[in-house]
This record gives C-alpha cells, sequence and structure tokens, in this order.
C-alpha cells in the first residue's frame, strides 16, 4: 500500500507526515546548531535531501519523528560540528567586540532550570530536551542519540541527578 | 521518586523557551528538492567526465613499455656469469673439429691372401 504523496525513494514517508512534524524537526535542528536560524533552515533541508535520496531509508521500526530526529542529529554530528564550532568561536570574537549580538533566536538564558539544563553535558543534556520537552520516551530518545537504551538510561538519571544538585544549590545560595 | 520526576519534568517543560517559528514547509521542501536535484546533475556530471577520461586516455596511450631502470637485474650480475648448452658441441663451427680427428681410410680394394692391402 502506497499513499500518493509518497517519496519515490522512501516510500514509507509521506510528505504530508513530514509536512505534520516540521516544525519539530526545525526545532531539533535549531537547537543541534546553537539556536543559529539558517544552520538550522541549512541542516533541515540537508535532512529532506538524505530522505529524497533514499539515503536515509525509513523502515517503520521507529516513529517517523523519531527517525527523521536522528537523521537530523546524525547529519549534525558529521557535518556541522566543525561549523557550528568555528560559529561559536566567530561569536565569542564577536561578542568581545560588539556588545550587542545575541540571536533573537537564541533561548533566553537567564532562565533559570533552562540555565541548568544547558550546563549539562552533552548526552544529557539531549537526552532531558528530548524527553521533557519534546515528548519522547527513553528508548526513543536513545534511538535519536544513537546510543542504547541502556546507555540512554544512564544518561537520563545523571542528567536528573546533577540537575537536582544544581537546583538545590540555586535554591539555597538564593 | 515519580513525583519528584514528574516535578523536575513539569520545571524543565516550563522553562523550555519552545521552538520559535519554523519556516514554511512548502519553501524547506522545494529548497531541499532543488538541491538534490544539484546534487544529482553533480554526480551525472562527475561520472561523464570520469568516464571522458577513461576514454582519452585509453586511445592516447602515453606510452605502456615497462620500465627498466630500477630491475634488480644488474650489469654486474649479467657480465660476471657464463652458461654453455651442452647441445653446443652440435653447432655448425664445431663440425669440423670432430671430422678432422678422424683417422684417414685405405681406399684400396686390391686384397693378397685374402686381405685387403
Amino acid at each position: 500500500m502506497r499513499d500518493d504523496d509518497a517519496l519515490d525513494n522512501n516510500p514509507g514517508i509521506t510528505r504530508s507526515a513530514l509536512e505534520a512534524i516540521h516544525g519539530q524537526v526545525f526545532g531539533w535542528a535549531l537547537s543541534r546548531c546553537d539556536y543559529d536560524r539558517q544552520a538550522a533552515e541549512d541542516l533541515m533541508q540537508q535532512a529532506y535531501v538524505e530522505l529524497l535520496s533514499g539515503n536515509a531509508c525509513f523502515d517503520r521500526r521507529s516513529s517517523l519523528k523519531t527517525f527523521v530526529f536522528s537523521v537530523v542529529q546524525n547529519l549534525a554530528r558529521s557535518r556541522y560540528r566543525r561549523i557550528a564550532s568555528r560559529f561559536r568561536l566567530v561569536q565569542r570574537y564577536a561578542a568581545s567586540e560588539v556588545e550587542s549580538t545575541t540571536d533573537a533566536a537564541e533561548p533566553n538564558s537567564d532562565n533559570g532550570v533552562w540555565s541548568a539544563v544547558k550546563a549539562l553535558p552533552e548526552r544529557q543534556r539531549d537526552i532531558i530536551e528530548l524527553v521533557f520537552c519534546r515528548d519522547m520516551t527513553i528508548e526513543e530518545a536513545a534511538k535519536v542519540m544513537g546510543v542504547t537504551t541502556g546507555t540512554g538510561r544512564v544518561h537520563y538519571e545523571r542528567a536528573k541527578k546533577a540537575l537536582r544538585a544544581q537546583l538545590g544549590n540555586a535554591e539555597e545560595t538564593g | 521518586m515519580q513525583t519528584d520526576d514528574a516535578k523536575l519534568a513539569q520545571a524543565v517543560r516550563r522553562d523550555f523557551p519552545g521552538d520559535p517559528q519554523a519556516p514554511s514547509f512548502d519553501a524547506s521542501w522545494a529548497a531541499a528538492e532543488a538541491r538534490y536535484r544539484r546534487s544529482r546533475r553533480r554526480y551525472a556530471g562527475l561520472a561523464a567526465a570520469v568516464i571522458a577520461a577513461a576514454a582519452v586516455f585509453a586511445v592516447l596511450d602515453p606510452g605502456t613499455a615497462p620500465d627498466h631502470s630500477d630491475s634488480w637485474v644488474g650489469d654486474e650480475l649479467l657480465t660476471s656469469t657464463s652458461w654453455t648448452a651442452p647441445s653446443d658441441v652440435l653447432l655448425p663451427e664445431r663440425e669440423f673439429d670432430i671430422y678432422q680427428d678422424l683417422p684417414s681410410l685405405n681406399t684400396s680394394t686390391k686384397s693378397v691372401d685374402g686381405a685387403l692391402l
């Protein structure tokens, strides 16, 4: 059974299904690119190219959202890591030159709990974002991150512990 | 514990900045399709160039003679040894030497007391 708007090289994916999760995919791409909107759009388009070409083939073993998120994650890891680090360097340099260079799309870093999340190690931050903010299970989040469910659980527990500790300290000092 | 987790999740979710307005799906999809078509054309062009280069190389054939300059057999080795085949004695230049040593035969046919002279 093939839907009318199914992709030629990826019959398990329909254009309308992608459209339904487009906003969430963009949010995830944005989070992968240090909230640089242009880089996130580029990353999302590249993920769509992977789906169009069939390089990333959806086999229905997970939800479409989990699959597309993992494609974005892999692309971000392989292609955008260097770009992101350069971007951070440029931003750091620019911030020292000009004071008002904060990106409008960047989340407010004064936010207490979210600042604590951002201060976590990368994998712990990712799993907290995926599970708490993007409505995924630990299993799905682990798939997106490319780790086993057991490893995902370990990151999840450590992240919660670290968050509690940070927030507890903040309450004590505040 | 579950309550603590739920509280923590709620606190994180509350402070999560949320996703900003995404660009239109149609625009993103059209851009992705254009990028896909471009990459396919690029690969096709690259393949054609490789085939053309291979054809040119095959036609022009810039020289297939083996290069002996770095051969392991040195001149010294070639001049320091000699070898003779066992059948060299049969060559024409030695043939006469063999016949020179043969005794000359008596060609008389006259006999004395039954024996040839």
